[in-house]
């Protein structure tokens, strides 16, 4: 009996076919959006997730506070605290940190010969390689020595070589730096491997140079802009930040400000960003989903009233309210489970094209799948119920001389 | 067999009543053919349609087959169109996307018989029908008479006791008419009790017994 209600079901279907996919379309659209919502937001968070933790989850950054001065300008009001023995007095001081590096930045012109480049300078210790696990494809990332001393080499990302030697050998050339009018001479000594561009900026076209140097030549002044902090592990992360936040008040006063946040705490701040975003992407396309539902009763209740006839002529052979309220319901389910189907077809194959552009993993859970079936399914049901209920409760005689 | 009294039908639209039956009673004995006449509008239609269950009276009392009608449940009536009674009306009604034999097939598939049963079943009735050549085409494609004896083979699916049609010769010619009428003739030859409206008394002579009904009350009730 099931049987040859699904039968009877996919004939009227059939007997119609524009009717028919123009009214599960709007069910396709619903469930491919959510589909392809819940998809690609997964996938593009999956991508800023792991590159944060390709950053190193136990990575903590120190920087000074930003304050209004007077007349509305900002002035970095504990940038002054921030001198290298800072960082020292950290790494010493606090049992949960491993190491500390400073570093600070400026942009300029970077020169060789004929060819220049607007690119960042950083100066920093050689720790930084270890931090950002970022390291020299050719000739060698800076010393301890060179900090010490303070002396003029530099090390190349990979995009400022193309710029700059387009076709020599950079290393043991010279390069000069442009700031402020002054120029400085830099002495390469090492090129560095190709990075994909992530959170932290695009470290391909950045330079990098002792941080004294930086400090003596570029920035003329005893202060960096920041430490990043590497706790002995992870799970010591938390434990870190407190002590730094307890040495840090120590050692300033009151008034001076500083900032300082996990790397965990801004993929938590990511994620749950990510995660609102992605709700109401749901939501919107749930909405979608809805309002093809009302399309299969707004097509149903046509139906029942096309066929009014029909309705008699089969209860007058014997049909039951049951098989009439049955009928409509399977034509109701039988509408919007394959309107699901493609649907879920649909939207995987945007997640799919969508992520191939994104450069994003292709991300699709069984788990939004079925919901998305499911909910498709109860759609279907539910705005079927009722137009089925109006055919199966027609009078044969009422419905039989029906015009 | 069947047994009413008293049978009142008052349809109401709105405001205005029509009593379409004023108190009808007789009584039908197993096997016979009987033949309902009367002017338009006297009540004819509304008769059948409560015989066949398909409508409910007003007030009166019914039985079929020493089954009280007037106090069965939807799905106990459900059940007596589809095994007790077969209806054959004066548009046919057949289901224009169905083929001839699948027509046949519905009310068996309502009785919930098997598959291979039911073609069987709906063969042997098409074939009986004489419309064996004809079983995969679909209602568009007969001829008016044709198709009145599909809907006969329906109405015979479920090897009903009791055979109702209502003006089955209305849409047909005089010849087919007659064709027709054999074939109701053969079939209370063979059993089944049959009563069928009709305006034209060449039709209703086929019939032992004349019911006469004017203004929604019998006039005459003669057997010939
Ligand atoms: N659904 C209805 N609503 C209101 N009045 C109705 C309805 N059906 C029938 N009637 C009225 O009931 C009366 C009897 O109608 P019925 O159809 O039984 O007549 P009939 O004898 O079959 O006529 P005909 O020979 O023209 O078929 C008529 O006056 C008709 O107008
Ligand atoms: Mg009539």
């Amino acid at each position: 009996m099931i049987f040859e209600t699904f039968k009877i079901a996919i004939q009227s279907l059939f007997a119609n076919k524009l009717r028919t996919l123009l009214s599960m379309l709007g069910i396709i659209i619903g469930v491919a959006a959510v589909i392809a919502v819940v998809s690609i937001a997964s996938g593009s968070q999956a991508q800023i997730t792991s590159q944060i933790s390709d950053l190193g989850s136990n990575l903590i950054n120190i920087s000074p506070g930003i304050s209004s001065g007077a007349g509305g300008q900002i002035s970095r009001t504990s940038a002054d605290i921030f001198t290298l023995d800072l960082g020292k007095h950290i790494e010493k001081n606090s049992p949960n940190v491993k190491r500390v590096v400073p570093t600070s930045s400026a942009s300029g012109l970077l020169i060789k010969a004929n060819n220049n480049y607007r690119a960042t300078i950083v100066g920093t210790e050689a720790d930084y390689q270890v931090i950002n696990k970022y390291y020299p494809v050719k000739g060698m990332f800076f010393s301890q020595y060179d900090v010490d001393n303070s002396t003029g080499v530099i090390v190349l990302g990979t995009d400022l070589v193309e710029e700059l030697f387009p076709d020599s050998e950079p290393l043991g050339q010279s390069v000069k730096f442009n700031i402020n009018n002054s120029t400085q001479v830099f002495r390469v000594i090492g090129v560095m491997e190709d990075k994909a561009r992530g959170l932290i900026g695009d470290l391909n076209s950045q330079a990098y140079i002792p941080i004294t140097t930086f400090m003596n030549k570029v920035s003329n002044s005893n202060y960096v802009s920041n430490f990043v902090a590497q706790a002995v592990s992870s799970e010591n992360a938390e434990m870190a930040l407190y002590e730094i936040e307890y040495l840090l008040d120590g050692y300033i006063s009151e008034d001076d400000e500083y900032n300082i946040f996990s790397q965990d705490q801004l993929l938590d701040t990511i994620n749950s960003v990510t995660n609102t975003l992605k709700l109401m992407l749901i939501g919107i396309a749930g909405i979608s989903l809805l309002v093809g539902g009302i399309g299969i009763m707004n097509i149903m209740l046509v139906s029942v009233t096309e066929r009014t006839r029909e309705i008699g002529i089969r209860k007058a052979l014997g049909a039951k309210k049951s098989n009439i309220l049955f009928q409509f319901i399977m034509e109701a389910l039988v509408l919007s489970s394959v309107g699901g189907i493609i649907g879920i077809f649909l939207g995987g194959l945007a997640s799919y094209s969508i992520s191939q552009i994104g450069g994003w993993p292709f991300v699709m859970s069984t788990l939004i799948v079925l919901i998305a079936f499911t909910f498709s399914l109860f759609v279907g049901m539910f705005f079927g119920i009722y137009p089925a209920y109006r055919a199966s409760k027609l009078n044969p005689v009422d419905a039989l001389s029906y015009e | 067999m069947i047994n009413i009294k008293d049978i009142e039908k008052t349809y109401q639209n709105g405001k205005i009543e029509v009593q379409a039956l004023k108190g009808v009673s007789f009584e039908i004995e197993e096997g016979e053919m009987v033949s309902i006449m009367g002017p338009s509008g006297s009540g004819k239609s509304t008769l059948m349609n409560i015989l066949g269950c398909l409508d409910t009276a007003t007030s009166g009392y019914y039985s079929l087959n020493d089954q009280d009608i007037s106090q069965a449940s939807e799905k106990e009536l459900a059940y007596i169109r589809n095994k007790e009674v077969g209806f054959v009306f004066q548009q046919f009604n057949l289901l224009g996307r169905k083929t001839v034999l699948s027509n046949v097939e519905v009310p068996l598939i309502y009785s919930g018989a098997k598959k291979k049963e039911r073609i069987k079943r709906a063969e042997d009735l098409l074939v009986k029908v004489g419309l064996g050549h004809r079983m995969k085409h679909y209602p568009n494609e007969i001829s008016g008479g044709q198709k009145q004896r599909v809907a006969i083979a329906r109405a015979l699916a479920n090897n009903p006791s009791l055979v109702l049609a209502d003006e089955p010769t209305g849409n047909l010619d005089t010849n087919t008419g007659e064709e027709i009428m054999d074939l109701f003739q053969q079939l209370n030859d063979q059993g089944h009790t049959i009563i069928l409206v009709t305006h034209e008394h060449n039709i209703a002579a086929y019939a032992e017994r004349t019911i006469e009904l004017i203004d929604g009350l019998i006039q005459r009730d003669v057997v010939a």
